[in-house]
């Protein structure tokens, strides 16, 4: 198990690299920057924008630019906002808090509510629950994000109970510790929502398919021949099988979080990584929005990572074949 | 009164007029420390047949129609849940034709195996004794194999753990169901021996069920071939590999590759098997009987018993 762990860990090192470097050439293959653009400011003199231009390396060619970056960003130092005029680091930590804290608890709601949705609706197959979770699934699985993100922000606004848009409220400064974190919590509900709205579905009916697989498998009839109650049958022999496939979508349902907080954080206006990628691209702030797509693909990792470690964890044959 | 008494079982698959009828008026006896062979091809109800003695064929799809089965005297299919469970693994345990898929492969053997101690004999669920089970079954080093996964053994060797599973509960009928089908031929005299050793020892009653004629004379005391969902004939084992009666189980003895017989090639029985629901008027094997006469089409014959102990299904079996 331990040299399993540290060579998924040494898988990630190549896959970073590939992605910050491709990155680095997309953003040196687009026209201009956020420097550039500051020669058309009168204000500002020739000189200022090329001393600048030299300090940032932006004036030498894409792959040397890439490479101090890499040197500094193995030194935990990711460069310099030269929009939001603070170092990189500062600002994508917070941001990737903010990210992490609403995929967390978007995956939490999400499958808790739909792994025992999913064990019900393929227990009772076919009964008047299981129909139910299949159409919900379906209204689930079609509607986008974007327009429940809308949905929930036209809620938001009609009802006065839940904050539009923002991770804190204007006076969170003066708020004592607890009102703080209950600050915080009202802010996450409707985000969440939404983003666990969109998962919930999918992981439901995988579940369901996956039990309904493994209950006609022959090792569940051989456990009833045991003499096993039905409820061991079911709960120990087959969920135990039928979790395993699900480990695997985990890595995956991270990815499609990490996507749907994209969105999620540009309509409710969440201060995310999402949010940040969008609004650096838009600047041109390209070493920012480098950090931020290493940063995202990072937390896509180690989520990945996360899923195989348990998935080894659980299924023996896993274990041995690494 | 004898350990297992099928009678006249009828089970449909489906419902109203897409019913299929795969088991239709089985009956057969099997007596304490009797082995029993029930020999067909795929698919002519012989695996239905055998899951039903603890009823582990799901219903629905299934459906019981008619028939008692009993057990020790009990019916089967009169029984609650409760009852159920007890029987299974208590009285009668189960050997499947697949042990890598008969196993699960998430959980260790030994764990496995003590599951089913823990169930019916709870004062013996000690490693000790998982151990003296596998020791019985021919598992070399069991102490260290008993934390082993499924997937770390051969396939010989899981079907002796499932082997040992099935005796853990200590049973008085062990159904195997093709239990060599799925291994190698020297595995699968290695497996049969062992069966036939553990009958002998622990004096269970075995019912076998294989699609090979070639295995009955090895083990059974009796054999009843089954085709199309019926019995066609039922003999003791001895008698029938002599001098099979039925058209249908010397057409199987002719289709069975001898050693020692010079032959040009195997005889196959013409035709093919008639698929569930659609079984032919008449004696159900006359389209592809080399015996067949005008009225078989007509008249379904009945099980006779034409000499002490054989029954046939065939009234020009002569």
């Amino acid at each position: 198990m331990g040299t399993f762990i540290l060579k998924r860990l040494l898988h990630m090192i190549p896959i970073l690299l590939g992605v910050s470097l491709l990155t680095f050439l997309l953003m040196s293959l687009t026209p201009g920057g956020y420097l550039q653009s500051l020669r058309q400011n009168p204000q500002i003199s020739a000189e200022t924008v090329e001393r600048l231009l030299a300090k940032y390396h932006y004036d030498k060619p894409w792959y040397v630019q890439y490479l101090y970056w890499l040197k500094n960003a193995a030194q935990g130092d990711f460069g310099y906002s030269i929009q939001y005029k603070i170092p990189a680091t500062d600002l994508i930590t917070a941001r990737l808090w903010n990210t992490f804290l609403l995929s967390l608890f978007a995956t939490i709601v999400a499958w808790c509510i739909a792994v025992p949705l999913g064990i019900w609706a393929a227990v009772n197959k076919d009964s008047l629950v299981d129909r139910a979770c299949a159409m919900v699934a379906f209204v689930g699985l079609s509607v986008p994000e974007i327009l429940l993100a809308l949905l929930a922000l036209m809620f938001a606004a009609a009802t006065g109970w839940f904050p539009i848009g923002g991770a804190q409220s204007s006076r969170y400064d003066e708020l004592t510790t607890l009102q703080r974190l209950w600050d915080r919590a009202h802010h996450l509900v409707l985000p969440v929502l939404v983003l666990a709205a969109s998962e919930l579905a999918g992981i439901m009916r995988q579940m369901r398919s996956n039990l309904l697989d493994t209950l006609r498998a022959e090792y569940v009839t051989a456990a009833r021949a045991k003499g096993l109650p039905e409820g061991w049958v079911i709960y120990k022999h087959a969920l135990r099988n039928a979790i395993n496939p699900l480990l695997t979508i985990f890595g995956y349902s991270l990815a499609h979080l990490l996507s749907g907080a994209f969105i999620v954080e540009n309509i409710m206006a969440w201060p995310g990584l999402g949010r940040l990628t969008i609004e650096a691209y838009t600047a041109k702030d390209s070493m920012l929005v480098v950090d931020s797509v290493v940063m995202a693909t990072a937390l896509l990792i180690v989520g990945n990572f996360v899923a195989d470690v348990m998935l080894a964890w659980s299924d023996p044959r896993i274990r041995l074949k690494e | 009164m004898p350990l297992l008494d099928i009678r006249n079982l009828q089970l449909e698959f489906g419902t109203g007029r897409d019913a299929v009828r795969a088991v239709d008026g089985v009956s057969f006896t099997i007596a304490e420390g009797e082995t029993l062979c029930l020999v067909g091809e795929s698919g002519c109800g012989k695996s239905v047949s055998a899951l039903s003695i603890a009823r582990l064929v799901p219903t629905p799809p299934a459906r019981y129609v008619g028939g008692e089965i009993l057990l020790n005297g009990c019916d089967v299919l009169k029984m609650d849940q409760r009852e159920l469970r007890s029987i299974r693994g208590g009285v009668v345990s189960y050997v499947f034709q697949e042990p890598s898929a008969s196993l699960n492969p998430v959980f260790r053997v030994g764990n496995q195996i003590k599951e089913s101690l823990k169930l019916h004999r709870p004062q013996f669920a000690t490693d000790d004794e998982v151990i003296r089970l596998l020791k019985l079954v021919g598992i070399p080093a069991p102490e260290s194999r008993i934390r082993d996964y499924p997937h770390q053994m051969s396939g010989g060797m899981q079907q002796r753990i499932m082997i040992a599973m099935a005796l853990a509960s200590e049973p008085k009928l062990l159904v195997a169901d093709e239990p060599t089908t799925a291994l190698d031929v020297t595995i699968q005299a290695q497996i049969l021996e062992l069966l036939r050793d553990l009958k002998a020892r622990l004096r269970m009653s075995i019912l076998l069920i294989t699609h090979n004629l070639g295995i009955v004379g090895d083990i059974a005391d009796r054999v009843a071939v089954m085709y199309a969902g019926q019995i066609v004939e039922l003999s003791p084992a001895r008698a029938l590999l002599q001098r099979p009666l039925h058209p249908y189980t010397q057409a199987l003895m002719n289709s069975v590759p001898q050693l020692g017989h010079e032959l040009d090639r195997l005889q196959a029985i013409p035709g093919n098997v008639p698929n569930l629901g659609q079984f032919p008027r008449g004696c159900r094997f006359h389209p592809r009987c080399p015996k067949a006469q005008s009225d078989c089409s007509q008249k379904a014959p009945e099980l006779v018993e034409v000499e002490p102990g054989r029954w046939v299904r065939c009234p020009y079996w002569k």
